[in-house]
């Protein structure tokens, strides 16, 4: 297993072609096309139903696409079989979730750990990246607790911290600040953005809230399962 | 308030509806694998039960049913009744309205036709095995009589007046009526004949006719011979002798005063004439007090599978309850209380209650089936003859076992309803969190260490003394229920330690996230292992009592069986065959060009202190290999020999089985009085031996008291034959069992491969009700597994997202399992060896009165717990691997 490095070509870090999904008869999806460079943040927006989770799961490998295609760093992700798919998540995309989704049995530097023994690293460069995280991060002083004693922005401190941890080139972030209050939820955009800029990780952040958008160049709207393009101001 | 009690009935019956049902109904496997784990439970503890009442049912006085029901039974305390005392009863009685019955019952060995051609080794080998007839010889004249005292109801009696006794059967010695399920399977009729092995001769009987099948009669035994009893007692060469009286009172409006009276003038002659005064109900009791610790050992064997049940039971209401927190969370908010709830939990806990004994009835009826027979066979091979080989419904059994199945699947549900109730509504609306209530019962280790303790402080007490004066090892049964809880408690302690070293594996994603799992063990992780605890400790403490009983067999069985070879008349392998071998063939035996000496054994059953044991007399060969006894209580003089002597005050010098010692509490030096048909003779107990023939106990002294006492009776039961050492054992064997078609003669291989058999087959019923605990508690872990990747599934789909594999995931809940099996065996493994102390040192000791040598089965437990690992990886790994396809949002 090799260490994950980002990918410094011009090809787009994510590239969405006619993609297609369908429940029974119920159409989710509709020739969704969209392309998210290396390093820029996009903002997904739409009201609920109109398919932004099943786009998110689509992107990450964790659904099949009906039609059309999902390529991240110039691989097409449906031509994947299973342990391709695994390496894909392991190693190029990570997701931020509004509800955290820490493994509640694991402490702090066990989660963030977590990704980095699936990626096969040795313990001092696991010790290395977690210690350069949880700085980052700011939950030096947290590294032992279990999710069930952390406040919510610790928590999703934490599972940024997780899902940087690999070096992926595309962050799926799912509505992070959902479950926050305002002030801790600013906190957490702040984060991402400058982790984002950091390590020049690209980010599809999907969010109910137009304050959010304005850590992303630019937003998406979805609606009934069809893409609307939109400039949003810079923040 | 008032309101809310008035609607409460309809609510619940909207929560039933609308609720538990239409969860059943989304995932009827789960609701039906439940229900099907209750029934195995049931069925375990019904089938055991049915067929123990069976087996032991089969036992009855025939007689009874010939005279309609008798009112006394008057025996001899010596087994043997002279019929000049019939005489006294009805000098006693004078003109009173009652019908005397004199009976006298042996047994024979039915042989079959083509073994007797066969001959040689063929008819010896079968002879061992041969089914054991009941050869009852009543007064044909008497029982004709016996209808005016009944005379509206003749169809009470097997034989009707006008069918019973032709005038050619009266006192023929080889005419006998037999019943029709002997006649269909002999395919005998009126004037065929039969050959029987009666003591060491083969007679032929004829068949005079077969008994009524009459539905509205009583039925006789299948293995039933019915004579006229003077032919019986010249077929046997026992006249003036007889088993027992029976005693009928005339039906009338006074009867009950009646009996009174005759009950009152029978004791009076029975104190001067040392009578034993039974009614029938003293015999049923009597037969049930032979088999109670059997029972009793059976049936707590099989409550084995029902514990299970229960524990998975709770298992999976209280995982409904975390899938259902949110729902009930919404229930709460929206003004139902937390009783309701609760009622409406303990209703869903009914009803699986329900369902699940329903089937177990059923299954445990058909399986009561197929055990009968086994059963049926270890109780004549230990304690009396029994000739079931079906088990009817029986409704008292069938309350019982209902009530444990239900109360069992409620008080299993008690648990989980207050945890319902009482679950704050705002965290089961927490969408994010998926906290689980904390058993908090099996998280406090000091009450686990506080039962152990107390369990060790039970093992002390003495048994309980039931109404029979049976020992029965209610504190020993206790203090096991103690240390099964205790250790099941305890369990959880070693989840800590294990997660650590699990997580040592750092490398391994798999491992630190199964480690992690055990590190915050939850409630249901505690209960698995609890379960598994209490299925391993039990199947493995079985197991430590059952080799312990072997290895003490066969060593005792090394020590006793010197000799070449071993003679018994047919049928020996019964424990209720009176058959002896006579004066002639012994003595012929024994002056054989081949012998060298002989041992000689006569067993009387005798009513001691009340309650039968054996009165033993034996003669022993001069010969080095003669026998040598184990003792508890040794004598100073421990030859044999030695008991030919007389003791102080000209006393008979007795040596008594621990059985008896334990059973009538006596010891070295006591003197006691046993009643024979010479009148109450004085014995001084000279020693202790250790004996494992029977738990009823036995009183051994030399053959020619015993002999005197019973009317110069030279007959004897076996012999062991010590041959000369140039003879062949299997070439003498040879020769004798063609020249005694009548006898079972086994060389020593033989008879301790014989011994042996008899001893698996009495426990076979327990290693299946075994095999069904571990199956049971196997499933329970699966079912823990399954229940907690559906509450994981959000973990799950996280997993997945940080790219873990299926595989991985799979091997990290195998790891989990393989975990929760580790502890669940480790424990339970140190608990068996407590369970097994208790049951060899406690219950088998104070039920049996037998002290085995302890001895750990290892390679057998090794088995166990590597079948138990192993089949928990396979499980794990295929839950995990089902799991790992669970999408978030899928619910069960």
């Amino acid at each position: 297993m090799t260490q994950s490095t980002t990918n410094t070509s011009n090809s787009p870090a994510l590239r969405v072609v006619g993609l297609g999904k369908s429940y029974g008869r119920r159409a989710i999806l509709d020739s969704v096309e969209f392309e998210i460079g290396r390093g820029e943040r996009v903002a997904l927006m739409g009201p609920s139903g109109s398919g932004k989770s099943t786009l998110l799961n689509l992107i990450a490998g964790i659904d099949r696409v009906d039609s059309g295609e999902v390529v991240i760093d110039d691989q097409a992700v449906s031509k994947m079989d299973g342990d391709a798919l695994c390496r894909l998540r392991r190693e190029k995309v990570a997701t931020v979730f509004q509800f955290f989704h820490l493994l509640p049995t694991l402490s702090v530097a066990e989660n963030i750990e977590f990704p980095l023994l699936l990626l096969g690293l040795d313990e001092a460069t696991r010790r290395e990246r977690v210690a350069d995280l949880v700085t980052e991060v700011q939950l030096e002083n947290r590294v032992d607790a279990f999710p069930d004693q952390l406040s919510g922005g610790e928590m999703q401190r934490a599972a940024i911290a997780r899902a940087l941890a690999p070096r992926p080139s595309l962050i799926l972030a799912d509505e992070p600040t959902g479950n926050l209050d305002s002030v801790t939820g600013d906190a957490i955009l702040d984060l991402l953005e400058k982790l984002s800029e950091r390590h020049g990780i690209a980010m599809l952040l999907v969010t109910h809230s137009e304050e959010a958008t304005r850590i992303c160049g630019r937003t998406l709207d979805l609606h009934d399962g069809r893409l609307a393009d939109r400039m949003a101001a810079q923040a | 308030m008032s309101e809310t009690k008035h609607h409460s009935p309809h609510l619940i019956a909207v929560l039933w509806a609308r609720f538990t049902w239409r969860h059943w109904c989304r995932s009827p496997r789960s609701s039906l694998l439940l229900a099907a784990i209750l029934a195995l439970g049931v069925a375990a503890l019904f089938s055991v039960r049915l067929a123990n009442r069976a087996a032991v049912s089969g036992f009855q006085m025939f007689s009874e049913n010939l005279t309609g029901g008798s009112d006394l039974v008057v025996r001899s305390p010596s087994g043997r009744l002279p019929e000049s005392d019939l005489r006294q009863l009805r000098e006693k009685l004078g003109t009173l309205p009652v019908g005397l019955f004199p009976v006298l019952e042996t047994t024979a060995a039915l042989i079959s036709a083509k073994d007797l051609k066969n001959g040689g080794d063929d008819i010896s080998d079968a002879n061992a095995d041969a089914p054991l007839l009941q050869l009852t010889g009543v007064d044909f004249v008497a029982l004709r009589n016996a209808y005016y005292l009944e005379p509206e109801s003749s169809k009470s009696a097997v034989i009707a007046p006008e069918e019973n006794a032709p005038g050619q059967s009266l006192g023929d010695a080889r005419l006998a009526f037999i019943a029709p399920a002997l006649a269909e399977r002999l395919n005998s009729d009126v004037g065929d004949s039969i050959q029987v092995a009666i003591n060491d001769q083969i007679v032929t009987i004829a068949v005079g006719g077969i008994l009524s099948a009459d539905r509205s009669r009583p039925q006789p035994p299948e293995n039933l011979l019915l004579f006229d009893l003077p032919g019986l007692q010249n077929l046997l060469q026992r006249g003036g002798e007889l088993s027992r009286v029976e005693v009928r009172v005339a039906e009338g409006h006074d009867r009950d005063r009646m009996l009174e009276e005759v009950t009152q003038k029978v004791r009076s002659l029975a104190d001067d004439r040392q009578w034993l005064i039974e009614t029938p109900d003293d015999r049923a009791a009597s037969s049930q007090a032979m088999t109670a610790a059997f029972r009793l050992n059976l049936t707590v064997l099989s409550t084995l599978a029902l514990l299970v049940g229960w524990y998975l039971i709770l298992q999976a209401l209280e995982a409904a309850v975390v899938r259902r927190r949110q729902e009930i969370a919404i229930l709460r908010s929206l003004g139902v209380n937390a009783a309701q709830i609760r009622r409406a939990w303990m209703i869903e806990a009914l009803a699986l209650g329900v369902i699940g004994t329903a089937f177990g009835l059923l299954l445990g009826w058909v399986a009561a089936q197929f055990t009968v027979g086994n059963i049926a066979k270890t109780v004549s091979a230990l304690y009396y003859q029994t000739t079931t080989t079906a088990a009817g419904w029986h409704w008292g059994e069938m309350f019982f076992a209902a009530t444990f199945g239900i109360g069992a699947s409620l008080f299993a549900g008690w648990l989980p309803a207050r945890d319902a109730g009482s679950t704050p509504p705002v965290q089961g609306l927490c969408d994010g969190r998926q906290d689980e209530a904390q058993r908090s019962v099996l998280q406090r280790p000091f009450t686990g260490a506080g039962l152990i303790f107390a369990g060790a402080l039970l093992i002390q007490a003495p048994p309980w003394l039931n109404a029979a004066g049976n020992k029965i090892p209610l504190a020993g049964y206790l203090a096991a229920l103690f240390w099964l809880v205790g250790l099941s408690l305890l369990a959880s302690a070693l989840f800590r330690p294990l997660a650590c070293l699990l997580t040592k594996f750092r490398n391994r994603p798999a491992m630190v996230y199964a480690g992690s799992q055990l590190r915050h063990p939850s409630g249901r992780h505690r209960l698995t292992a609890a379960g598994l605890v209490v299925a391993i400790g039990m199947a493995a403490g079985m197991g430590i009592l059952v080799h312990s009983f072997e290895k003490t067999l066969t060593g005792w069985i090394g020590d006793l069986l010197k000799a070449d070879l071993y003679v018994a008349p047919a049928g020996v392998g019964s424990a209720a065959s009176q058959a002896v071998l006579s004066e002639a063939t012994w003595q012929t035996l024994s002056r054989d060009a081949s012998v060298a000496g002989i041992d000689s054994i006569r067993r009387y059953p005798i009513s001691f202190e009340g309650r039968p044991t054996i009165l033993a007399g034996s003669e022993y060969a001069r010969d080095e290999r003669s026998l040598r006894m184990n003792w508890r209580e040794a004598p100073d003089d421990r030859d044999p020999l030695a008991l030919e002597a007389r003791g102080a005050d000209d006393r008979v010098l007795a040596w008594i089985s621990e059985s008896f010692s334990i059973r009538f509490d006596k010891h070295r030096g006591d003197q006691i009085e046993v009643p024979t048909p010479a009148g109450p003779q004085s014995l001084v107990i000279d020693g202790v031996y250790v004996d494992y023939h029977n738990e009823s106990g036995t009183l051994l002294l030399n053959r020619k008291f015993t002999s005197r006492w019973f009317g110069n009776d030279q007959a004897v039961n076996n012999i062991a034959v010590f041959l000369k050492p140039e003879a062949d054992p299997d070439v003498v064997r040879a020769r004798w069992s063609s020249q005694y078609p009548a006898l079972v003669i086994r060389t020593n291989r033989r008879l301790r491969e014989e011994a042996l058999r008899v001893f698996h087959q009495t426990f076979a019923v327990t290693h299946a009700l075994e095999a069904i605990g571990i199956a049971v508690a196997v499933t329970g872990l699966g079912l823990t597994l399954a229940s907690l990747m559906v509450e994981r599934r959000r973990q799950i789909t996280t997993l997945k997202q940080l790219g873990m594999a299926r595989a991985q995931i799979a091997r990290a809940t195998a790891i989990e399992s393989l975990g929760l099996a580790g502890v669940g065996t480790v424990v339970g493994l140190i608990l068996s060896i407590g369970l097994g102390y208790i049951l060899i040192f406690v219950v088998n000791r104070q039920s049996f009165g037998w002290t085995l040598q302890f001895h750990v089965p290892l390679a057998s437990m090794a088995g166990l717990a590597l079948l138990t690992l192993a089949t928990s990886i396979v499980v794990g790994y295929l839950v995990g691997r089902s799991g790992a396809h669970l999408k978030a949002e899928q619910q069960e």
